[in-house]
């Protein structure tokens, strides 16, 4: 049978190496960083002074505006909060030493389940969405368009990336439970689970458990290609609903939640934990241990280095995140926030370190790409300046997934040229 | 240590490289290669050395005065080692005759039965049809993908134009009548028979250019660039279709009926630097368009202009003209043909929205 799936894209090779790994608890640092930018939008103010005594689970950062609250992940003094830098930039971090007790504060009760109280429950215990972009998630369950398809993107696509598939295996009630309360906060009481062939025991294992849960769970086996997980093809390989050219998914009434936010709503709703740690993966050809970790915001990269055994000397390179969308670092020193979903160490073999050679035209960058775009045009005007015909290409219409340049045999780094041609639309208003 | 920083992607497929598709186009081209030396003698082999060298020497020299690095590190970072001369060489090569003699010239070493054992003039066409081809088609433009018009078939019609009498074809080695001779079908379009498509088929014909005489070695090399991607094996069956189909209407039927239509069809098809072209050139990613509905213009404008003047033209052959003149139409298919992006949705007010695009374009160039 012919799996569903999205037109183009290409096929790297899995390199799920820490599959097989449980996720355990990385043991947290003397000292937490906890960022209070973890989230798209105004950062989060902060609500402690220097000196304070916080628990785990105290509010620190109050939401502005569009954002999401910052807990604190651990039982301590604040110490300073000073600006430290993130992967994307720079953002005031509170500094928090750790008495070694972590003592929880929790968030009271919920009076009832109903859908109101789900999603003031969501903005209350500072969920974000968990796959990398960080949108928060009240403000994403309660869309201002009638929803009738809700989605858990289980499929992963990303090489090496595994916490997903560990949760789904390891906490399969709390997640189906967790996107359960999702889809009832959307108004709905089925969602599907869209999730990609190469992770076949966890699709027993949802299947099973919703049986046992008697939820209605439609599972949606799909190939594995990336970007199977990117959401405009995700809903595209579910339903068959095409979203419209610079719309949000909401406009063909679906809304496609991750995997760790349905656990985290679960932990919110039924445990009253807000969010203060999240499961990723440390992986790479470059790092002694590969390993599934549940690792408190805050924690530095180093620190979940250290507990994976190292980096070997022949990584050169650390990212931020999947190999294919991530950012690469240029050492170890940043925190662990509500979006890191892994932390890559690349050996000289994985890694492309090559340098970019001319365009020989050859439209390998248009044969894999899922949005169908013109790849090589948008790069080759962007580098010259002329941004309105690099939009004409469709540039703005670009999700960044990185097949382009993954398959460009000059190695040409397209994806930088489209960022660059994007701001440069945004700035000029063409 | 600090590690390396770059943009995202970080993985790559590090099989898929420039070079790595210069070599398949190079192995698909050498079954062409031997059956051009099988049928023509040794003086294929003189030629291609003498593009290759030239069109290595060429790039090279190129590159360091631009870059003004005449030092070992110089040569290293040349654009050479991407290998793409070797394949602008290879076909240049393979689409000359086997000895070319200059009028006037005429400097060549006979032996004893009075053939042309060594011709001095086709190294000298060689070397300039390479140097042509490399520093003026290629290298002026930019250089490796930024040429607008393909090299070897440039260099080719320049010499063809040039020195017009050098390119009296020649026979294949184990053509036992005298009289076909240095005349191709294409100049003579005698009646066509069966025994005569089988030699066309195997190569053993007169014909312009060696690399298109055996249909089984240019096959060859169509399914090995077919089964390695390196091209998109719909266009040359365009081409090819869309030139039967013209020189049926153009020439077959106003010229033969019966059984000889199907034969004088055939013939049309099998002789020429079709074939080959529509494999080896009009593949040419550099000078092709980008889109599938873009190669299929392209491709059938090269099949109306071949057709063209094969029938009414003074050439018996017109497919590197064709080639050529499509190649300049090729921006201009990438320009106005644009696949639709995933989610695409036709605007409503058409009329409005163009009056507001057209509106900022003003504004953005006042600005």
């Amino acid at each position: 049978m012919k799996k569903p799936t999205f037109k183009k894209g290409i096929h790297p090779p899995h390199s799920k190496h820490s599959e097989e790994s449980a996720l355990v608890e990385c043991p947290t640092p003397d000292t937490v960083y906890i960022p209070l930018s973890q989230h798209i939008g105004k950062p989060a103010s902060p609500c402690v002074a220097v000196g304070d005594k916080v628990k785990a689970g105290t509010l620190i950062g109050k939401a502005e505006g569009l954002g999401a609250n910052i807990f604190s992940s651990v039982s301590g003094t604040v110490k300073a909060i000073e600006r430290r830098k993130t992967p994307t930039g720079a953002c005031d971090h509170v500094v928090i030493e750790n008495d070694g007790k972590y003592e929880t504060e929790y968030l009271p009760e919920l009076k009832d389940n109903s859908k109101e109280s789900i999603i003031s429950r969501l903005a209350e215990a500072g969920l974000v969405g968990m796959g990398g972009a960080g949108f928060p998630s009240h403000v994403k369950y309660s869309p201002k368009k009638t929803v009738d398809v809700f989605i858990i993107n289980a499929a992963e696509c990303e090489p090496y990336i595994t916490c997903d598939y560990r949760l789904l295996v390891e906490h399969t009630k709390e997640v189906l439970k967790g996107a359960a309360l999702l889809a009832k906060a959307l108004g709905l009481d089925a969602f599907y689970v869209g999730i990609e062939d190469n992770k076949q025991k966890a699709v027993e294992i949802i299947e099973r458990t919703a049986g046992e849960l008697s939820l209605k769970v439609t599972v949606v086996v799909l190939k594995s290609k990336y970007p199977q997980g990117a959401e405009k093809q995700l809903i595209y390989a579910v339903t068959g609903r095409k979203v419209p050219v610079g719309g949000l998914p909401a406009d063909v009434g679906v809304v496609v939640g991750n995997v760790h936010t349905a656990f985290a709503a679960y932990d919110a709703v039924e445990n009253n934990t807000p969010l203060f740690r999240r499961a990723l993966t440390v992986c790479g050809g470059g790092i002694v241990e590969p390993k599934n970790l549940w690792v408190r915001t805050g924690t530095l990269y180093s620190d979940c280095e250290k507990f994976c055994g190292g980096a070997k000397d022949d990584c050169v390179k650390t990212i931020s995140g999947g190999p294919m969308m991530g950012f690469a670092l240029p050492d170890t020193n940043y925190s662990v926030t509500k979006t890191t979903g892994a932390i890559l160490f690349l050996g000289k073999e994985e890694a492309n370190t090559l340098m970019p050679g001319p365009c020989i035209n050859c439209a390998t960058c248009r044969k894999v790409c899922p949005m169908n775009l013109m790849p090589m045009y948008i790069d080759a005007y962007a580098l010259c300046g002329d941004f309105a015909s690099a939009k004409r290409y469709g540039a703005m219409n670009c999700i960044e997934c990185g097949c382009c340049a993954y398959s460009c045999p000059a190695k040409r780094p397209i994806v930088q040229s489209v960022r660059l041609a994007k701001r440069m639309i945004k700035e000029k208003g063409l | 240590m600090i590690k390396t920083v770059s943009a995202s992607p970080h993985i790559t497929n590090p099989r898929n490289t420039t070079r790595r598709i210069m070599i398949d186009v190079l192995i698909a081209l050498f079954p062409c290669f031997v059956a051009a030396t099988v049928f023509y003698g040794y003086h294929v082999v003189i030629n291609l050395f003498t593009c290759l060298v030239f069109c290595f020497g060429t790039e090279l020299l190129y590159g360091l005065i631009i870059s003004k690095k005449f030092s070992r590190e110089g040569v290293k970072e040349s654009s050479v080692w991407d290998l793409s001369f070797a394949v602008t060489a290879t076909i240049l090569a393979l689409n000359l005759p086997a000895v070319m003699t200059v009028d006037g010239w005429g400097v060549n070493a006979l032996n004893a039965d009075g053939a042309i054992a060594f011709s001095f003039d086709s190294v000298v066409l060689c070397a300039l049809g390479s140097i042509f081809a490399v520093a003026l088609v290629k290298m002026l433009f930019g250089g490796l993908g930024k040429n607008f018009a393909n090299p070897a078939c440039t260099g080719r019609v320049f010499l063809l134009i040039a020195f017009g009498t050098a390119f009296s074809s020649t026979a294949s080695l184990f053509a036992d009548e005298l009289a076909t001779t240095g005349a191709t079908w294409l100049g003579t379009r005698n009646n066509v028979t069966g025994s005569m498509l089988l030699d066309m088929f195997l190569g053993n014909t007169a014909t312009s250019a060696v690399g298109e005489t055996c249909v089984i070695a240019i096959l060859c090399g169509y399914v090995y660039l077919s089964v390695r991607k390196v091209i998109d094996f719909r266009v040359p069956l365009m081409i090819i279709g869309s030139l039967a189909v013209f020189i049926f209407l153009f020439d077959v039927v106003p010229g033969t009926s019966g059984a000889d239509m199907f034969y004088s069809l055939v013939a049309h098809v099998m002789s020429g630097g079709l074939l080959f072209g529509a494999v080896f050139m009009a593949t040419d990613y550099a000078t092709s368009p980008n889109t599938f509905l873009g190669s299929a213009i392209y491709a059938v404008g090269i099949g109306l202009i071949t057709a063209l003047i094969r029938a009414f033209g003074k050439y018996p052959e017109g497919f590197s003209f064709a080639l050529l003149i499509m190649n300049l139409v090729v921006p201009l298919i990438d320009k106005y043909i644009l696949p639709r992006p995933f989610g695409y949705v036709k605007p409503v007010k058409q009329s409005k929205a163009k009056a507001s695009n057209g509106q900022k374009e003003k504004e953005g160039e006042k600005a």
